[in-house]
Formats: structure tokens, C-alpha cells, sequence
């Protein structure tokens, strides 16, 4: 029974960090319906962005995303201008090319750089336990969730009830009626790709607390946002963390009770499930 | 009509392949007036509003808002020049409020703290104090119409292009919108250009009209001018109808 609930709680904790990755995606994928297949390289990028911070210049994997958060937005902004802009008009299938085309590159690269074993930083001030009634818990893992579920609310804050939040979602439900508003869609597109990936520049913070990186890790991130995603529709924040909290769960309780090698099975499994018996996703609308 | 061209379309033409869908139309509209643009159905209205307001780039021709050439600039800038349009199939933010899709049109001029006073304005003009929480997606289509109408207007055009608002609508609907737009063109003298089935009020609410069919001008004038016009009618009902009395759907 004890090992269930640490488990469960460890997969919540995980949740979180999942939902925050995932949300980066919904943004890019929920307002210009462009496949980014590169997603969990960039969350794989901000992380060795942060094991660079760390052991170079000492600084804390906590604090880095004061730095990669906005790197990561230019790059997305780039990214956008560059590759993506070019293809809206065109086919899905090249934009799948691209995007792709990008992760692998991406691959590429991060293992030419940093070469292919993992990476870790030893040290983060939010590292060593906490004991909750006979629980133990990583604080890193506590922060880190509790500071994922923060940006998820700003996030939300941002898009319910700020300008450019609100540019983002009329361009997104209507590209022509939200340029007849006087709305660039050009320039809201690239505020949404860019927000999008610097939220994997938390997330990559974040995770860089308590793990290792190495250059495939990319393929998990970018597979299970598109699990949380597909779990949660689009247009649901509530949605989004709730099945971020879902896959997190599932994923613990599979590596705690069946084998550690089995986590990117069940997620694959979820996925390929709810495609098959609601292609909608559980909260989204229409 | 002593005021200036606000908007002037020369020989404006698109084809979509072998379909030639505007064919060398000029028009103008003045400022503050209230003009028609009918003409049967696929006669090439819709394709002549988005050309004006930069959906599509004409193949040739020009249009000018406010003296600025126009012809190949982007939608939003033209938004922002002061030119709005509503759609035909109502194109709401269905994910949005009504008073956050005013809310969306209201910051195409004004800033944070303006906004608020220019949706309240907006929703007191139209009367939708009693919807404006609800979601769009909600809307029946006679309300959404009407939101659609507001947005644009929130965004505070010189020049309003309104693409069949008058669809669907009941009768005592329909007399509803002609005093706001009525209004609207008096008081926010904003000048309208009306795409228009519902002959009613094409020919009460409108100052000109022009008539298109098959993509050319075939007609423009008063509205007692248009309801005379043999052309207009043969257009309309056929060869051979000359005489009856016109009403179009």
C-alpha cells in the first residue's frame, strides 16, 4: 500500500512537469495546427542548456531558465520565421518533413557537442528530502512540480486575460476574422511558437534538478506530450494537467510494478488507446 | 454628397482558373454614405469584399482606401487603415465570450486601459448587455450576426463592409438592425457597404447600389434607378421578365 502511494505521488509530481511540456506544445500545435515533431528535442536542448549553465558557470539548475526562457523564445521566434512560416500555406506532410527534419538535427547536433553518454549536474539547492508521515519525498521533485503548476496558472492568466493572450486565441480560432481585427497573425504566430518553446526551457530546468540528459531523451519528451495532448484535447488547461497527471501516473506505476524499460510502452499504449476509442480527447471541445 | 472617396476599386479583376469571378469592376464608395452591392447568387459579391479588404490580391486593378493603394496589403493593415467586414457564414471566436470577442476588435485602436470603455460603448449600441457573458459557440445565429457586426464595429472603421447580416433574420430582427445600422452610419459615421439578399432593405436602408452579375457592374444607382433597370431584372428573374415586379430569393 506504501509503495502504491509513494508511487502514485511520485507520478503526480512527475505530472506536473509533463503537463508544463505538453502546454508548450498545445500552444504551437492548438494555434497553428503545425505538427512539431521537434518538441521534446527542444526540451532535451534546454536541458543540456542548463547542464552547460551548471557546470561551466555554476549556476543552479533552478535558476537557469532565467536565462534559457528567453533563448529558447528566440529560438522559437527563429525557428517560426525561418522554417515554419514558410510552410502554412502548404501540405501537413511538409511540415511533418521539417519539423522532423529539425529533430533530427537537433539529435545530431546535442551528440556532436556533448557526445552520447548522459550528463548530470551534481548539485541543486532544492536537492535532499522531506518527510510527510512515514513519505519520503524529493524536494527537488516537490519544487519542481509546485513551480510547473505556477507557470501553467501564469500561462493561463496570460492567455484568459492579457492582449497578446487574446490575439493568440482569436488567431487561433479564426485566422481570417482575427487579420480582418487588425490582428498580424504572422507576428501572433510567432509569439505562440515562441512561448511554446520556452516553456520547454522550464521544463528543462526543472528536470535537470533530479535527472540525467542524453541525446535521445528528445523521443520520450516529444511522445508523451503528444500522449497528454491527444488524452487532453485542445482548448482545456484543466484538460492538459489532468492528463499530464494521467500519463505521469501511469508511467510511475509502470516502472514501480512492472519493469523501469516499460514507461515509454505505456505511454505509447495510452496514446495509441485514446485514438482508438476517442480521437477528441477526454476534454476538449467539439 | 458632398464628402470625399473613401474607398475607390478601378478595374478590379480575379479568376479562379478558367472562372472569372470580378471582372473589371470599378466602384466607389463616399464617405459617412450607405451603399448596396447586390446581384444574384455567384455573382462574385463575396470575392469583391475580400478583394477590398485583402483576403485575396486582385489580378489586376487597384483599390484605394483613403488614398493609400491598398491592393496587395495584408488584412490587419488594412484593419488598422479603418476599414472592418462581417462574414456571410458568421465567423465567431466560438471559444470566447461575447464581450471578449468585442474585446478582441476593441484593441485594434485603443490600448488596456481605453478598451474596456469602448466594449461597454459597443455593447450598449447593439443591445447585447443581456448576451455579452455568453460563450458564441451558445449563440443562436441571429445574435452571433449581430456580435459579428459588433466586433467590427469595435474596431472603429471608417468604411464597414457587411456581407449578408441580414440573412436568417425574422422580420421585426430585421427592422432592429436596420435602425442600429442606421444609427451606426449617423452616429459613428461610419460609412456601410451592405451585401445584401433582402431586397427590404437594400432598397430603404441604401443611398446607391451597385448591382453585380456574372463577376462585371452591370448597373449602379439610386435605388428607384436599380428597382427600374431592365438589366438588373433580367439578371435577376431572367430574359423575358421584364415587367414583373423584382424580388430576389
Amino acid at each position: 500500500m506504501e509503495t502504491i502511494f509513494q508511487s502514485v505521488f511520485s507520478g503526480v509530481l512527475m505530472g506536473c512537469i509533463y503537463a508544463l511540456i505538453a502546454l508548450g506544445l498545445s500552444l504551437i500545435f492548438g494555434v497553428m495546427n503545425v505538427v512539431n515533431f521537434a518538441h521534446g528535442d527542444f526540451v532535451m536542448l534546454s536541458m543540456y542548456f542548463t547542464f552547460w549553465a551548471g557546470s561551466l558557470w555554476g549556476i543552479d539548475a533552478v535558476l537557469t531558465p532565467l536565462v534559457t526562457f528567453p533563448l529558447l523564445f528566440l529560438f522559437g521566434v527563429i525557428i517560426y520565421y525561418g522554417l515554419i512560416s514558410r510552410t502554412l500555406r502548404e501540405h501537413y506532410t511538409i511540415q511533418i518533413a521539417i519539423t522532423v527534419g529539425l529533430m533530427t538535427f537537433l539529435r545530431a547536433i546535442t551528440q556532436l557537442v556533448w557526445q552520447a553518454r548522459p550528463r548530470a549536474l551534481t548539485y541543486s539547492f532544492i536537492q535532499g528530502n522531506i518527510q510527510v508521515g512515514g513519505y519520503v519525498i524529493a524536494l527537488s521533485r516537490l519544487v519542481s512540480a509546485i513551480i510547473s503548476l505556477i507557470i501553467i496558472g501564469s500561462i493561463s492568466y496570460f492567455l484568459n486575460r492579457t492582449w497578446p493572450g487574446r490575439e493568440i486565441r482569436a488567431t487561433s480560432d479564426d485566422l481570417d476574422a482575427a487579420s480582418l481585427m487588425g490582428i498580424n497573425y504572422q507576428k501572433t504566430y510567432a509569439i505562440a511558437f515562441g512561448l511554446g518553446s520556452s516553456l520547454t526551457a522550464i521544463a528543462g530546468g526543472l528536470l535537470m534538478t533530479f535527472q540525467q540528459v542524453d541525446p535521445t531523451m528528445g523521443l520520450r519528451f516529444g511522445l508523451l506530450s503528444w500522449c497528454i495532448l491527444a488524452l487532453a484535447g485542445l482548448g482545456s488547461l484543466p484538460g492538459l494537467l489532468i492528463s499530464g497527471l494521467i500519463v505521469g501516473v501511469s508511467e510511475s506505476l509502470a516502472m514501480t510494478f512492472w519493469d523501469p524499460r516499460a514507461r515509454l510502452l505505456v505511454i505509447y499504449l495510452i496514446f495509441v488507446l485514446v485514438l482508438w476509442v476517442r480521437p477528441r480527447g477526454i476534454f476538449g471541445r467539439k | 454628397m458632398s464628402n470625399e472617396k473613401i474607398l475607390t476599386a478601378s478595374g478590379i479583376t480575379k479568376s479562379f482558373g478558367s472562372l472569372i469571378a470580378v471582372n473589371h469592376v470599378d466602384l466607389e464608395i463616399y464617405e459617412e454614405e450607405i451603399v448596396g452591392l447586390i446581384g444574384p447568387n455567384g455573382a462574385g459579391k463575396t470575392t469583391l469584399f475580400n478583394l477590398i479588404n485583402g483576403l485575396e490580391t486582385p489580378d489586376q486593378g487597384e483599390v484605394t482606401f483613403k488614398g493609400i493603394d491598398i491592393t496587395a496589403m495584408s488584412p490587419h493593415k488594412i484593419c488598422q487603415l479603418g476599414m472592418a467586414r462581417s462574414f456571410q457564414v458568421t465567423r465567431s471566436f466560438t471559444q470566447m465570450s461575447v464581450e471578449e470577442a468585442i474585446k478582441v476588435g476593441a484593441y485594434n485602436r485603443k490600448n488596456e486601459k481605453e478598451v474596456q470603455e469602448k466594449v461597454e460603448w459597443v455593447i450598449n449600441f447593439f443591445g447585447l448587455e443581456e448576451i455579452r457573458d455568453c460563450k458564441c459557440s451558445d449563440l443562436g445565429l441571429a445574435s452571433l450576426r449581430k456580435v459579428e457586426v459588433a466586433r467590427a464595429t469595435a474596431t472603429e472603421p471608417n468604411l464597414l463592409l457587411l456581407d449578408e447580416v441580414a440573412a436568417g433574420l425574422t422580420s421585426a430582427e430585421l427592422l432592429k438592425l436596420m435602425s442600429e445600422l442606421r444609427r451606426l452610419n449617423k452616429e459613428a459615421k461610419i460609412a456601410l457597404c451592405v451585401v445584401e439578399h433582402v431586397m427590404q432593405m437594400v432598397m430603404s436602408l441604401c443611398e446607391r447600389i451597385f448591382v453585380l452579375d456574372a463577376g462585371e457592374l452591370i448597373a449602379q444607382g439610386v435605388p428607384e434607378e436599380i428597382s427600374n433597370n431592365q438589366r438588373v431584372i433580367e439578371a435577376y428573374l431572367g430574359r423575358g421578365s421584364y415587367g414583373k415586379t423584382s424580388s430576389a430569393d
